[in-house]
């Protein structure tokens, strides 16, 4: 028998909440400066700051440090709500959402769109705006459908994972590729696939909450169903669960929120892994509240990830993915010394 | 012979091919309301997937009626509420406690929103006391031995309430006073208007419930009573004449007939 | 007879002094060259440049895929590129000099095969002209001279062309998206310095630092430099829309080619500032957006 954490999710909720609320408030001084910065907060409350170019720190809080933390925490959220889908449908704890291809994806449709850019001299409106962002996106929902479509359908798990494996490798070659011939481009690339927060503005957050939103709302009604997927397929079905249609709205869900996620901050690590995770350790697990916590404790993730990625050397940064790694990396350290201590049973 | 009473499940003409091969040819079978079916046959004979194509959950060619009304023409919560159907070891999540999956078996009762009410709790109570498995619910399934964790989804299908129990290999791992009991609950259940019907390796346990479906080679040979001695014959012919119906004290077994004499 | 004597001590007296050359490249390895190389191949752009730039580049066998200038060079084979050159290919064109930048893995391996390999990468100006003398020596190139007059003839070019509005005034270099900057420290910024600009980014952050963009908008340079690439989304950058340098227009961008001339430490150093000198001309003289 285990002990929980939190005998009721409410509690871990609340608590999840605040500690994001404290850092969101921290993120108004992190900045350039590093976090000396008390004006930032002041302008919080309408606090006239010495400064001379008040206005200015007041348009650097607004339009610049608290959309990044605001947008991390975002990004978070749908890594961590992806996550939490990902390990129901693969019925597998140590599922993530990059399992389908889309990181892959992802990643050549940032190297096509700095590699068009660059080229060409395209400056066509749409294109500026569909930007790296969109071909982010786009990359990874077609690495997706391509999953599918070599998998035949959603149906089979061992082969909708065989199929991801593929897409991502043959997609990872195809940017590799890219990056031999167009070399310059790799300093742009790393910026993306280590994931960083460094031009998300407030439109990037309304974007991910349009994502967010339905995602975990449609997780929430679907809870119950999702345990009975742990069941097994048969099983499940024998329960009255329409489980293939199931499985195309999950896989879709996560698809899009991964992607969400991956256009506006890169490839961030673990977080879809690690926090769903760290959530069925504190509470019960549910899937109707196991679904919203995993997704604030992913945003919490991130937003700490990134405020350190922002101050340790300020006014250089840190790539954000570095962060998560590290911190999933020990988290699963630290899981493999307790599964071995205790004789092989978690 | 014709089965007592109403009809429960009705298969007809049922054919079922999967990966190409017919597993299922031409089967026709009665499943009694009240009554338990026990379904018998060597290994591949097919009496998995009947059970499996009975509870809706292959595609098939021919007809299959709960209650007079066509399965795939159902609507799944309902049929789900009327079947339950236990699959032979399948593996949960480690990650469940037993309460927590005893409790899955209330879902063809839940809406989209309702959570679980009093009743649900109840019923999974009861359902994990009659597999002696209620002390140890809040332990996780990983933890639990084989038969421990056999007995728990046991409850979970049992959780459901359904009139109807489809049960493919529900004893397996399962140790005799464990099996015994198992017996003893059917007989209750049974006796309180329930339809069962079993797929079991044991024989002699199969032997005590009330009505044989005797299968080869994806084909029902026989269906009738366990006390005809025309099922025992059907019985013994189908294992190749290597084992022996007779009645001991009262209670049918079915014992090995070595080749050595 | 005299005549044969002379000649017999003129040419004892030439072998002499034409004795071996012995070269010291940057990972430190001595490297004796008997005589003037004429199978060379160079793994780095900047050292391609510079073969030619001191007149022998029809010696060459060879280059990376990176070589791109002068044109004639892009018709000789392809070796791979400097971090992954092909060995196999390089030792089969018979090369008597190998020139591959100091970071360039496989040279130990190539000098295993027995090929003469000199390691040089030039990181900044000062370097640039040692390397130019370097090879002049390697190549047995009488007078490298005029080569770096001609560059520092370029670079006094590019300093008068900077108008007097524009001296003192500060910019920001952007190499990347990330936002990558060329701080004080890199070659670029010596560049900058040189042309008497002030870089927003301090030597203290390192050659091309990731720096947070919120430091742009807080520091307001009146110059900005981007790729083309980056040129459009410059805007939309959230918080941007009050740097000076958007607002007055103040930007300069450089296309893939021009790129090549600003980070390359090469011969063409010079080209580069004088880019840099005429793009701040057209800011500054006429307020046009190039």
């Amino acid at each position: 028998m285990r002990d929980y954490v939190y005998q009721r999710p409410l509690v871990l909720g609340l608590l999840l909440c605040l500690a994001t609320a404290s850092l969101l408030l921290t993120s108004m001084l992190a900045g350039s400066n590093g976090l000396d910065d008390w004006h930032g907060l002041g302008t919080l409350f309408g606090l006239a700051p010495t400064e001379a170019d008040s206005g200015m720190l007041a348009q650097i809080v607004w339009q610049i440090r608290m959309p990044r933390s605001l947008g991390a925490w975002l990004a978070g959220a749908l890594l961590g709500l992806a996550g939490a889908l990902s390990q129901a449908v693969f019925r597998n704890p140590l599922a993530d959402p990059y399992l389908l291809g889309s990181a892959s994806g992802a990643s050549l449709g940032v190297c096509l769109a700095l590699v068009g850019l660059d080229g060409s001299l395209i400056d066509i409106h749409w294109l500026a705006r569909l930007g790296l962002t969109g071909a982010a996106f786009a990359g990874a929902m077609l690495a997706v459908v391509m999953t599918a479509a070599l998998a035949s359908g959603v149906a089979q798990t061992l082969r909708l994972l065989l199929a991801g494996v593929v897409v991502a490798v043959v997609l990872g070659a195809a940017t590799s590729l890219l990056l031999q011939m167009y070399p310059h481009l790799l300093q742009s690339m790393q910026g993306f696939m280590l994931g960083s927060t460094a031009f998300v503005g407030w439109d990037s957050c309304a974007l991910m909450l349009a994502a967010l939103l339905p995602g975990l709302a449609l997780a929430m009604v679907l809870g119950r169903w999702l345990d009975g997927l742990a069941l097994g397929e048969q099983t499940a079905a024998s329960l009255g669960l329409p489980v293939r249609p199931m499985r195309w709205v999950l896989i879709i869900t996560l698809a899009l929120a991964t992607g969400a996620a991956v256009a506006h901050t890169g490839l961030i690590a673990f977080v879809g892994l690690a926090a769903p995770h760290i959530t069925r350790r504190m509470v019960r697990w549910g899937s109707r509240h196991g679904v919203l916590l995993a997704s604030l404790m992913g945003g919490l993730l991130l937003v700490a990830a990134d405020l350190l990625a922002r101050l340790l050397i300020a006014p250089r940064e840190l790539p954000v993915g570095v962060f998560t790694a590290l911190i999933g990396g020990a988290y699963l350290l630290w899981l493999m010394r307790r599964h071995q201590q205790s004789g092989g049973m978690s | 012979m014709k089965p007592i009473g109403p009809i429960a499940l009705q298969v007809t003409g049922l054919h079922v091919a999967l990966s190409g091969t017919t597993v299922l040819h031409d089967v026709n079978a009665s499943i009694a309301r009240g009554r338990w079916v026990s379904i018998l046959g060597p290994n591949g004979a097919g009496k998995s997937t009947l059970l499996a194509a009975m509870a809706g959950l292959l595609p098939v060619q021919g007809r299959i009626e709960l209650e007079g009304e066509e399965l795939h023409a159902m609507p799944a919560a309902r049929r789900a509420r009327q079947l339950a159907w236990m699959g032979q070891s399948e593996a949960v999540g480690d990650d469940l406690s037993a309460w927590d999956v005893t409790l899955l078996g209330r879902l063809p009762h839940q809406t989209w929103f309702s959570g679980l009410d009093a009743a649900d709790k109840a019923h999974a109570e009861q359902a994990l006391r009659s597999m002696q498995a209620w002390q140890w619910r809040e332990r996780y399934v990983g933890t639990l031995s084989g038969g421990e964790r056999q007995r728990v989804l046991l409850a979970r299908a049992l959780a459901v309430q359904a009139p109807v129990l489809l049960l493919d290999e529900p004893l397996a791992s399962l140790d005799p006073p464990h099996q015994a009991d198992w017996l003893d609950l059917m007989r209750t259940l049974v006796d309180a208007g329930a339809t069962v019907v079993s797929v079991l390796h044991e024989i002699s346990m199969a032997l005590q419930s009330d009505d044989m479906l005797v299968m080869q080679q994806g084909r029902v040979i026989h269906q009738g009573a366990c006390t005809d001695a025309l099922s025992h014959r059907a019985l013994e012919s189908v294992f190749d004449d290597r084992i022996q119906v007779r009645t001991v004290d009262g209670q049918l077994v079915a014992l090995p007939r070595s080749a050595r004499r | 007879m005299k005549k044969w004597v002379v000649l017999l001590g003129l040419w004892l007296v030439c072998a002499c002094v034409g004795a071996a050359v012995s070269i010291t490249d940057d990972k430190g390895r001595k490297v004796s060259i008997a005589q003037a190389p004429k199978r060379i191949i160079s793994l780095l752009p900047s050292l391609t440049e510079t073969v030619c730039a001191l007149g022998r580049c029809q010696d060459l066998v060879g280059v990376d895929r990176y070589s791109n200038f002068p044109q004639d060079v892009r018709k000789l084979p392809q070796l791979g590129g400097g971090m992954d050159p092909q060995i196999e290919a390089i030792f089969a064109l018979k090369p008597d000099l190998v020139l591959a930048a100091s970071s360039s893995p496989g040279t130990e391996r190539l000098a295993a095969l027995g090929l003469t390999v000199l390691q040089l990468e030039p990181k900044d100006q000062a370097d640039a002209v040692r390397v130019i003398r370097t090879l002049a020596q390697a190549l047995y190139v009488a007078d490298p001279e005029p080569v770096i007059r001609q560059m520092d003839l370029e670079f006094a070019q590019a300093q008068a062309l900077v108008p007097a509005g524009a001296r003192g005034e500060k910019i920001y270099f952007e190499v990347g998206t990330g936002p990558y900057a060329a701080g004080a420290a890199s070659f670029i910024g010596q560049t900058i310095s040189q042309l008497g600009l002030v870089n927003i980014v301090g030597p203290e952050l390192g050659p091309f630092p990731k720096i947070n963009p919120e430091l742009v908008v807080r520091l307001q340079p009146d110059v900005v430099v981007v790729a083309d690439s980056s040129f459009s989304a410059l805007a939309q950058r959230p918080g941007w829309g009050m740097v000076r340098a958007l607002k007055d227009h103040k930007v300069c961008t450089f296309s893939q080619a021009d790129g090549d001339l600003l980070v390359r430490a090469g011969p063409r150093m010079g080209q580069g500032a004088l880019l840099l000198a005429r793009c701040l001309q057209r800011l500054y003289l006429t307020g046009q957006t190039p």
